[in-house]
């Protein structure tokens, strides 16, 4: 009997020590102060771009009375040069900008990963072409393509989303197929192959899930790549058009006043700001928290 | 030697249909992106030789790819054609004027930036986790989630407006280039310059500052520091020369885009570079002008791209060219 009590002295042992994978993460992410401020700070934006318009007794294209004010109690942020309430439009502003900056990002991770998975495991022609294709997006100047682009297709944030992702797709692909090749030679592809599983079945149930945290990093970073850009595009008046707000055409409309009323501008900027910061610091967290052997962030 | 020369020979060859292929997909995609005779349908003075003239300058009577096949025989030539929008003036003129003038930026930047991501970076490696460090690392966390756009108009705000209202004194111009005299090539370019280095720097020197770390934590540093040499030799000559070979890359891809033009910069303090003149070419479908633009800076890329990896060679002995 006094076996089985030693027995289980070592189990509790053991449970106490095994943690499970997520857990894992979850203490290394908590170490990170800056990667939880971020996370934190980003959920608060977020839901405030959600709830601050609906509290708000004014619609983001409601024309008031009161135009070109400078910051007041009826209207905290001022008003526009027509009297839209800019409270309630860089809060709207906000909420566009992290849709279509989600967007782009999930859009971007999808074919990314897709092309760069193929090319990686499959290797021979589709890689050699995959690998031309990166060259070539990164031959001719991002911004120049983007701005045709944009001129064309780009005035709805899905179109924008569209345009942003089939630019930005290559790094997400690189880093993919990179690891694809290191993993398709490893021991465990090759008992799933012999035990004739089929090459779908072991790109996206065996492979996949050991590069999800490099791909869950980069699709955080795209998020901010992706706010950047957009707003970017907005400044230039290539992006989402009026009376639609974005963090970006807020401060376009407002370069004008910026004597008058320097608010306009370095509000919805420092949210631009404040929102990147936030994903970079968030991603590097993160990254030691997924991928600890990377050591990126620490360093 | 030999082999350094047939490599550089070898990659302009393997880089040819690349660039083919990237600039008909560019040409493509303009050529559709509108068409050059719509703002002639509401020009109620202009005649059919308006017509014909843009016909006959962009082969509108010609299927898409044998337009291309028309500009990409005449670009291997050197004539990259003519821009409708600057008054038909050859292509090849504008451009080079172009790049003169976002070389009077891009270079002083380019050296600023490369000067202070290697003196930051270092710093913050020798001196980790101090007060510096934090600094340092802080502000180029600032620097990357700071978009281009604006931090130019908080500069050219804060110059061009506030500084004026509290002192009385302007001494940078805030829009423009002017360059009668020294003087005022730098009060003009200043701005444009500062703006361009903050953001590529705060990339560098945040991977200045990882490479150094890297390369500070290697056996062959414990080595030489064994050897007993002094902590300034092992820095300089031991681990910086190592560090700095990551960073050559980044340097010709941030100069090559840097010279390509840019944007958003020379967009804001209206300065007559090739950035500025894409965005005006493009709304006015000036075909010819857009593709010399994205021409040039393919070139700009492919040409330091080659340099970076030849420089490799200098720096790393050990890589060999065959």
């Amino acid at each position: 009997m006094t076996d089985t009590r030693h027995v289980s002295a070592i189990d509790d042992s053991i449970e106490t020590e095994a943690r499970s994978f997520g857990r894992q993460v979850w203490d290394r992410f908590r170490r990170h102060k800056l990667a939880v401020l971020a996370a934190v700070v980003l959920v608060v934006l977020t839901v405030s771009f959600w709830v601050a318009p609906a509290l708000s007794p004014y619609e983001f294209d409601e024309i008031t009375p009161d135009f070109r004010q400078p910051p007041t109690a009826a209207h905290p942020f001022g008003t526009d040069d027509i009297g839209r309430d800019l409270l309630v439009r860089t809060f709207m502003g906000g909420r566009f900008s992290i849709r279509i900056a989600l967007l782009v990002a999930l859009s971007t991770t999808l074919i990314g990963t897709l092309l760069g998975a193929v090319a990686g495991y499959f290797g021979g022609w589709i890689d050699a072409l995959v690998s031309q294709i990166i060259n070539m997006v990164l031959l001719v100047p991002a911004l120049a393509i983007l701005l045709v682009l944009a001129l064309k297709w780009g005035s709805s944030p899905w179109s924008i989303s569209i345009v942003l992702a089939a630019l930005l797709w290559t790094r997400i692909a690189r880093v993919v197929r990179g690891l694809f090749l290191q993993y398709k030679e490893q021991e465990f592809v090759m008992a799933a192959r012999s035990a004739g599983a089929r090459s779908g079945r072991i790109m996206f149930r065996h492979i996949l899930p050991n590069v999800m945290g490099p791909v869950v990093v980069e699709t955080t970073l795209l998020v901010g790549t992706a706010i950047i850009l957009e707003s970017t595009l907005s400044f230039l008046g290539l992006g989402v058009q009026f009376p639609t707000p974005t963090l970006g055409n807020l401060v376009a409309e407002a370069k004008g006043a910026i004597d008058s009323n320097p608010y306009r501008v370095l509000l919805p900027g420092s949210f631009v700001m404040l929102i990147t910061l936030s994903i970079n610091f968030l991603g590097d967290g993160l990254r030691d928290a997924l991928d600890p052997s990377s050591g990126g962030g620490r360093t | 030697m030999t082999g350094v020369f047939a490599y550089a020979v070898r990659r302009i060859f393997t880089t040819i249909p690349l660039l083919v292929a990237a600039t008909f997909v560019v040409f493509v995609l303009v050529s559709i992106s509108g068409d050059p005779l719509a703002r002639l349908a509401t020009c109620t003075t202009c005649s059919d030789a308006a017509y014909d003239r843009l016909i006959d300058l962009y082969e509108l009577d010609k299927p898409i790819p044998l337009r291309y096949v028309g500009w990409i025989t005449d670009a291997a030539t050197g004539d990259l054609g003519t821009s409708t929008s600057l008054g038909e003036k050859p292509v090849a003129g504008i451009v080079a004027e172009r790049l003169w003038n976002t070389a009077l930026l891009a270079v002083p930047s380019f050296l600023l930036i490369a000067f202070l991501a290697v003196v930051l970076g270092v710093f913050s490696a020798i001196k980790q986790y101090s007060i510096g460090d934090y600094l340092v690392t802080g502000a180029s966390f600032v620097g990357i989630a700071m978009p281009t756009f604006f931090f130019g108009l908080l500069l050219q705000a804060f110059w061009g407006v506030w500084w004026q209202d509290w002192t009385g004194w302007k001494p940078f111009y805030v829009t423009g280039k002017h360059v009668a005299s020294f003087g005022d090539y730098l009060a003009s370019a200043t701005l444009p310059i500062i703006t361009l280095t903050i953001v590529l720097l705060a990339t560098e020197s945040r991977f200045q500052r990882a490479a150094m770390l890297e390369v500070i934590g290697s056996d062959y540093i414990r080595t030489a520091r064994a050897k007993g040499l002094s902590e300034r030799r092992v820095i300089f000559k031991h681990a910086l020369r190592n560090a700095l070979i990551p960073l050559v890359t980044l340097w010709a891809l941030d100069f090559a885009g840097l010279l390509g033009g840019s944007v958003i910069t020379e967009t804001i303090f209206a300065w007559p570079g090739l950035g500025q003149l894409l965005v005006s070419a493009l709304p006015n479908l000036d075909l010819d002008l857009v593709m010399g633009l994205v021409m040039v800076a393919a070139l700009l890329t492919i040409s330091f791209n080659l340099l970076a990896d030849l420089l490799y060679g200098v720096l790393d002995p050990r890589i060999r060219y065959d």
